[in-house]
This record gives structure tokens, C-alpha cells and sequence, in this order.
């Protein structure tokens, strides 16, 4: 019998975590039905903000208060938790890759429930140009043999300040086609808003951090040139079997 | 939000460049740029500078700062007198907590008419229609600044020993306006009004849209200016609820500083004056709690410990004077005083962040991560997964993802935006049976003898949130729980995809023809059968599979299916015989003998 395939967002999962563990990462988890206090309040995303009509966002019915989660950042809050708990304090590492949710129609670009990935790194010294170091060492493991570039631009989010857009220009014969060449806007990313560390019970007066957080099936579009969105989920082994 | 840059230019003195280098400008210091179309730029303001950059001033001042120019009119770094007073008109502001600030300005004797050219330029520049003189001039001022203002017809209201009077109060249940549009609008109590106080008729929904009762038209001599400040998020949840945004409500619900009301106000009166003539009779300003002066203070110490930068405190101090903040400095602490626009200047964070984008974040070096002393953990249930995953891989079994969206289960979405499948699955064997099936089906097409899937994925069952392994093959789907195994102190160097290109496929159907025949036992001659497909099959053959040999004497045997299938067409079988036929023909004539 012939080796079976391995789903292109697992295999891309796989690779993250490889590069973010040799960094000290930590792979996290949490629930993808999720509390509002812990997907939109303990990020700074206060209610009636104009930010929080930024996610549509799914309701769980008969149930007040849970939603499924809008993006993969309830796990910073949670994973702060869980450290202290334990009596944990920073520095900390955390990468966690899961399915995120939203609620809006689907198309080639668009589907309603798709893969993000999440970084945080919390200590008392951790800047914004250990960010972009990251992000580099990231992205340079993985497109190996190309030449990548890392560049931010202002941006805003809630649980971050500053935000930042990350950008990323891959360059050499060995870069993907849809990615060669070109600046393309890759994720959100900014230094963990002070609110965000009290929130998880992280004194903010002695440490600060980053985090970031992006689209893993985009990646995967761009990485592979693959034209349709909604293939990840369409379980063909037209598809799957590609990879 | 659109930016014209003949608009922008009236706040400087100096030439700004061209709409492409301030795009640029833009793009690298505050905001995304939509489209730049004849020197209209289209600008992504973020949510957190609605207060002060939704407006041609707003983004005249990040340029201001970005390109180090001088903002050389509406600086606005002096107050609004606004006198005189008048006590002809009277505003009761009847729910301070919506209503901050309410100015009215009373004008007599204006002559409504269109507008001249260059104004109707600017405005339809934007997209926006030229209405009259007057409404034209408010709708200016509002692009201009970011101040939304409205007039009534004040021969529309009802005056008592020539008094008007205006109050702000909620809506009853049920209460109705007709709006500017001749729409009628059914309002809740939670909304906020603006009406003829002495009437108690309803003149415009605060912050969203006026009425029409009191709408200029060509007769209006006599008009009441409104610059107000209402709550935010009064205005948005009143425009949600009536699905009415305006270009007024879209400012509103962001926050905007009460004191741009007396600014608007100003520059409204005089703009209204110089088009529509007409003579001033006073304001009436109710305010009752003035926006306090905020302070925030940064150390220089701690903008180059988030940024990472070895910025210098005239570096920063430059930053502050472009931006025209108010500010000291002593013992390397920056205490700034924000231009009261700039509500989103509230933590020492913020100041920091003005700082690194203004001089820009390409002055942001990379820098790698300090050492760490704690190994990270092994997260079990990925390594389990991980180990999953590998294992059934190796039997043949290929991964799927199938929605966590269900015909049926224990928990269901409340506002699914296309209505369907709105459960929560509390199995994988629905989804990977269906899976399975549409594989069956193409099997033929990758060559399979079978299909093998699984899935690993969250399902809802029992008020639980749990994480299934699902498979599917000849024997049936089924599903169980992840086998949990003890992870070590590292994850396994498992193999990744080395795929280099997607390729589409086509979605028609396929047809499928099997051919044998005798061939010579050698290399060779599998090669010959095997170009001769090729080259008849009309660039229609998807995949070729041997399903059978054998061999007998100096000859052997082949039994090959062939896959057919078009991208753009579904094939007939009249086509798929034909060529069926021409691959027969010419098998034979290399001499092989087609059984």
C-alpha cells in the first residue's frame, strides 16, 4: 500500500511548530466554542466597541455568552492563565495553531471556518524588534533557499499597542510563483496591550511582549498557488492527495 | 474614507507631493490606502482614529507629521469664540449623557441656491451630490473637519414671541419621522431626537439623519444650524436598529470631541454667509461638562524598550512638535498634552506608538530572541495527533477536514449566515461518510484501488468539546478518541508536504475505458502503448493505471484502464469510442495484438 497524504494545513502546522519549538515555543490549545469574556473582554474588545462589529461573529443558541471563537487569541489569555495557575511567571512562549470561525457568506477567498496561527512571547525586556527577528527566522525557515524580507506598517487592533501589519517579499528562483517577488500583507501582529496582560492576571508595569496572529489557509493559497479557499475543507482526495 | 489632494492642500502653504508619494506616505506612517484614482485617495481609517481622521483635516495632520510640513491653516490650536450670543433660539438638552454638547446658530436672510462650481467639484469628488448652497456647506465643513451639522428651515418651526426652541430628548415607542429621503422611520425609546420644543415635533434623528419638516428648500429664508455631539454608541445602536447610516452616524459612532462642535460651527456660519448671504444672529452653546485636557506621559526609556530602538529624546521631541502635541520633558519623561481630536491618546503604549510609526518602523532593526532557560512543553494531545496522523498515513490513509457544520447535533448556531447546516457536529462519521462516497466516485481518476480518509477534529457531544479520530475505507466509517501516548521531550521529525504547485482539476465527469493486448516481453514495448495513448488521446487523458499483467512464452500481457476527462466540457461516450478506436488502431499496427 502507498503512504496516504497528509492535509496541506497539517503538514504547514507541522512545519510551524518544528521552527517555533526550536525557538522555546510552547504549542497551546483552546475550546473553539468560546466565552465572549475570553474571545472579545479580556483582549481589550470592549463591548458596544465599534471593533467587535469588525469579527461577524457566530452565537451559540441558547446559550448567552458563547460564540465560536473569532480567532485563535483566547489562547493568550488562557495560556497566561494556565502558567499562573501553575505559579508560572513570565517569560513566556506560545504558539498555537486551530480552527477559527466567521460568519459570513463563502467564496474562492472566503469560508467560514478556516486555520489560524497565533504567537506570544511575554517577558520583561520584549520588543517589537524581537518581533520582526521572529517573524524573520519564521518565514526564512520556512522558504528555505529564497531570500525573505520582513517589513511592518501601522495598523490597529485592540489587544495590541502598537499594531502592525506584517508584510512579507519572498525573493530567488526557489520562491513559491504567487509569492515571488512582490510584498504581500501576511498577518496582524503588535506588542500585547497592557489591558490584555492584566486581563490574563500578567502584571503590565513589569512585563510586556508580542503576539501575532494569521490566516494559515492564506498561507497555504499563496505557498502552493491553490485557487480555491474552499478546497481545505472539501475532503477530495483531488485535492489532498496533491499534497 | 475618500481624500481629495486638491482638498488637502488648502491646509498647507507648501506644495504637497503627488497623490501617489502621499498615498505612500500614508500607507507607511498610519493608514492603508484602498485606491488612489485622480488624486482622490481612498483611505482605511482604523477604529481607533475615527475620532479625529475621518476628514480632510484629520489626514492634512497625519501628513502634517509623516512629510514634517507645516499645517498651515485650521490648526485650530486656538478656541471657537462663538458670539454673539443670541437669545432667539433655546436648546434644552433633555439626556446630557447622549447629548455632551448641542450649539445652535441662527441665521436670517439666506438665499438658497446651487452651488458654485468649485464646491460642487470638491463634493462630487468624494461621490457625493450637490444639493443647495446651504446643505452643500454643511456637508463641506463636515469632510473638511469632521464635524457633522445639519440645518433646519426655522420657518418650519413653530415660534413663540419670536423664539425658537430646540430639545434634545428620547424617542416614545412607537413615535414616527419622515427623514430628509421622505422615508418613515418607526423609533424606540432607546433613540435619541432632536425636535421643535414647542411643538414637540420631531425635526431629525440625532446623529443619524434630519427630518423632513424642517428641510431647506428653495424658500427658506431663516435657518437654525445644528453642531452637536452625541454619545457613540447611542448613535451606532440607533443607526443598526433603524439600518440607517449616514455619513454624520458613521462619525458619530466612532467619538468625536464636543469641542469640534464650536469649530464646525464657525467654519459652517461663515461658509453659509459666503454662499448663501444672509446675517448672523448669535449662538446659543449648551456644554454643560467641557472636555477636560488629558495628560499622558512616556518615558524615552520605555519607548526604546517596546520598540526595541535606540530612539534619542530629540527624536522623540521632534515626533511631538510634528504631531502637534503639547508636551515637556524632564529626566528623559515626556508629558504630553494630546490636541483634544485625539481621544485615542490615552496609555503611555499610544504615545509609543506615535513615535515608532511617525519616524517609521523600518528604523525597527530585527533582533533575535533572548536566550531562554525553560525547555518548552510537549503539548500531548498535538503529539498524539502528530503520532495519529503518521501512523495511519502509513496504512494508506489520507487526511481530510470536513466542516464542523451539521444537518443535525446537541448545540446550534443562532445567526448562520446562510441558514444551513447550523448544528454543531457531534460526530465525524456523517462528514466522512459523505466524504467517502464523493471519493468513491473519483476514485478511477488518482489511480485508487480504494479509498482510505480520516479526519482528526472537534466534535460537541454531551456538553463536551472533544477531539475525534474519524476513518473511513471498505470496512466502514467510524470514529474514536485520539489514542492519547506519552510524548517525550521533543516532537518527532515527521515528514512535511513537498509539493511545489497545486494543480486545478477539472470538475466534469470522467470516463472510463479498459483496453488489453499482447505486447513483446520488453521495455520497450510498454513505453510504445503507453506514447500511443498520449498522443490520441486528444490531450483528454487524466491518468493511466496497469491494472493486470501477465506473461506467457516471449509475449505478455497488459490491461490497462484509461481516464478521460475535459476541463472545460462533458465528454460523450461517441467521443471517448472514437478515440478508444484510433488508440486500437494504432496499437495494432505497431503489430501488438489488442485482446
Amino acid at each position: 500500500m502507498h503512504r496516504g497524504h497528509l492535509h496541506p494545513i497539517s503538514s504547514l502546522i507541522r512545519e510551524a511548530n518544528r521552527i517555533f519549538f526550536d525557538m522555546g515555543f510552547t504549542f497551546a490549545e483552546g475550546p473553539l466554542v468560546e466565552s465572549e469574556w475570553y474571545n472579545f473582554d479580556a483582549l481589550n474588545v470592549p463591548k458596544d466597541h465599534p471593533a467587535r462589529d469588525m469579527q461577524d461573529t457566530f452565537f451559540i443558541k441558547g446559550e448567552p455568552g458563547m460564540v465560536l471563537r473569532t480567532h485563535t487569541s483566547n489562547v493568550q489569555i488562557r495560556h497566561m492563565e494556565a502558567q499562573l495557575k501553575k505559579g508560572v511567571q513570565p517569560p513566556y512562549r506560545m504558539v498555537t495553531m486551530g480552527k477559527v470561525f466567521r460568519n459570513e457568506a463563502t467564496d474562492m477567498t472566503h469560508e467560514a471556518e478556516f486555520f489560524q496561527m497565533e504567537g506570544l512571547v511575554v517577558g520583561e525586556d520584549i520588543s517589537l524588534a524581537h518581533l520582526k527577528g521572529t517573524l524573520e527566522h519564521f518565514f526564512r525557515e520556512l522558504f528555505k533557499g529564497t531570500n525573505v524580507e520582513i517589513r511592518f506598517r501601522p495598523s490597529f487592533f485592540p489587544f495590541t499597542e502598537p499594531s502592525v501589519e506584517v508584510d512579507m517579499r519572498v525573493v530567488g528562483a526557489n520562491a513559491p510563483e504567487k509569492l515571488r517577488d512582490r510584498w504581500i500583507e501576511m498577518m496582524g501582529a503588535g506588542m500585547v496591550h497592557p489591558n490584555v496582560l492584566k486581563n490574563a492576571g500578567v502584571d503590565p508595569e513589569k512585563y510586556q511582549g508580542f503576539a501575532f496572529g494569521m490566516g494559515l489557509d492564506r498561507l497555504a493559497l499563496l505557498r502552493w498557488g491553490i485557487d480555491d479557499v474552499r478546497l481545505m475543507h472539501s475532503a477530495d482526495l483531488r485535492f489532498v492527495n496533491q499534497f | 474614507m475618500k481624500i481629495s489632494r486638491p482638498w488637502l492642500q488648502k491646509f498647507f502653504d507648501a506644495q504637497l507631493p503627488d497623490a501617489k508619494a502621499i498615498a505612500e506616505a500614508l500607507t507607511f506612517h498610519a493608514f492603508e490606502i484602498e485606491s488612489v484614482e485622480n488624486d482622490v485617495l481612498d483611505v482605511k481609517i482604523t477604529a481607533n482614529r475615527g475620532h479625529d481622521c475621518l476628514s480632510h483635516r484629520g489626514i492634512a495632520k497625519e501628513l502634517a507629521a509623516i512629510l514634517n510640513i507645516p499645517l498651515s491653516n485650521d490648526r485650530l490650536d486656538t478656541p471657537a469664540e462663538l458670539s454673539p450670543h443670541t437669545d432667539r433660539v433655546s436648546v434644552d438638552i433633555r439626556e446630557q449623557d447622549l447629548c455632551p454638547r448641542y450649539i445652535a446658530g441662527y441665521i436670517r436672510n439666506v438665499k438658497v441656491g446651487s452651488s458654485p462650481e468649485w464646491l460642487r467639484e470638491r463634493l462630487e469628488a468624494l461621490g457625493q451630490k450637490s444639493i443647495n448652497n446651504v446643505v452643500d456647506a454643511t456637508n463641506y465643513v463636515m469632510f473638511h473637519l469632521g464635524q457633522p451639522l445639519h440645518a433646519f428651515d426655522a420657518g418650519k418651526l413653530s415660534d413663540r414671541d419670536g423664539t425658537y426652541a430646540i430639545a434634545v430628548r428620547r424617542a416614545n415607542d412607537g413615535e414616527k419621522i419622515v427623514t430628509l429621503d421622505g422615508k418613515e422611520y418607526t423609533l424606540a425609546s432607546s433613540m435619541l431626537l432632536i425636535t421643535d420644543a414647542h411643538s414637540e415635533m420631531p425635526i431629525g434623528i440625532a446623529g443619524v439623519k434630519g427630518g423632513a419638516p424642517a428641510a431647506i428648500d428653495e424658500d427658506t429664508t431663516d435657518i437654525i444650524i445644528e453642531s452637536a455631539n452625541f454619545n457613540g454608541v447611542s448613535v451606532r445602536k440607533t443607526s443598526q436598529m433603524l439600518k440607517l447610516r449616514t455619513d454624520a452616524s458613521s462619525r458619530f459612532e466612532q467619538v468625536i470631541s464636543p469641542e469640534m462642535a464650536a469649530y464646525g460651527m464657525r467654519a459652517v456660519v461663515q461658509r453659509i454667509l459666503e454662499l448663501a448671504g444672509g446675517e448672523l444672529v448669535g449662538f446659543v452653546d449648551e456644554y454643560p461638562k467641557p472636555q477636560q485636557q488629558k495628560t499622558v506621559s512616556v518615558s524615552l526609556e520605555k519607548i526604546n524598550r517596546v520598540l526595541g530602538t535606540q530612539f534619542s529624546a530629540d527624536d522623540v521631541a521632534d515626533v511631538f512638535t510634528r504631531l502637534m502635541f503639547s508636551f515637556s520633558e524632564k529626566d528623559g519623561v515626556f508629558t504630553v498634552q494630546p490636541p483634544f481630536e485625539r481621544l485615542d491618546l490615552v496609555i503611555p503604549e499610544d504615545l509609543v506608538e506615535e513615535v515608532g510609526r511617525i519616524i517609521g518602523y523600518d528604523h525597527v532593526a530585527a533582533d533575535q530572541l533572548p536566550p531562554i532557560s525553560k525547555a518548552p512543553a510537549i503539548n500531548q494531545n498535538f503529539y498524539s495527533a502528530e503520532r495519529a496522523r503518521e501512523d495511519l498515513i502509513a496504512k494508506g490513509y489520507s487526511e481530510v477536514f470536513t466542516s464542523v457544520f451539521a444537518e443535525n447535533g446537541d448545540r446550534v448556531v443562532a445567526n448562520k449566515v446562510d441558514g444551513v447546516r447550523p448544528f454543531l457536529r457531534s460526530t465525524l462519521v456523517d462528514g466522512l461518510k459523505d466524504a467517502y462516497e464523493r471519493n468513491m466516485r473519483t476514485k478511477e481518476l488518482l489511480g485508487l484501488k480504494e479509498v482510505r480518509i480520516f479526519e482528526i477534529g472537534t466534535v460537541w457531544k454531551g456538553g463536551t468539546e472533544v477531539t475525534m479520530l474519524g476513518l473511513a475505507d471498505t470496512s466502514g466509517v467510524r470514529e474514536e478518541e485520539v489514542p492519547i501516548v506519552n510524548a517525550p521531550d521533543h516532537y518527532d521529525n515527521l515528514p512535511v508536504s513537498q509539493a511545489v504547485r497545486y494543480q486545478p482539476f477539472s470538475k466534469y465527469p470522467f470516463i472510463v475505458r479498459d483496453i488489453s493486448m499482447w505486447v513483446p516481453d520488453n521495455a520497450q514495448s510498454f513505453t510504445e502503448v503507453v506514447q500511443i495513448f498520449a498522443e490520441h488521446a486528444q490531450g483528454l487523458l487524466r491518468h493511466v493505471d496497469l491494472f493486470d499483467q501477465f506473461q506467457k512464452g516471449d509475449r505478455i500481457s497488459y490491461a490497462f484502464h484509461l481516464v478521460f476527462q475535459s476541463f472545460d466540457r462533458t465528454l460523450t461516450d461517441a467521443e471517448v469510442n472514437a478515440i478508444m478506436e484510433t488508440i486500437s488502431h494504432s496499437v495494432t499496427q505497431k503489430g501488438f495484438e489488442v485482446r
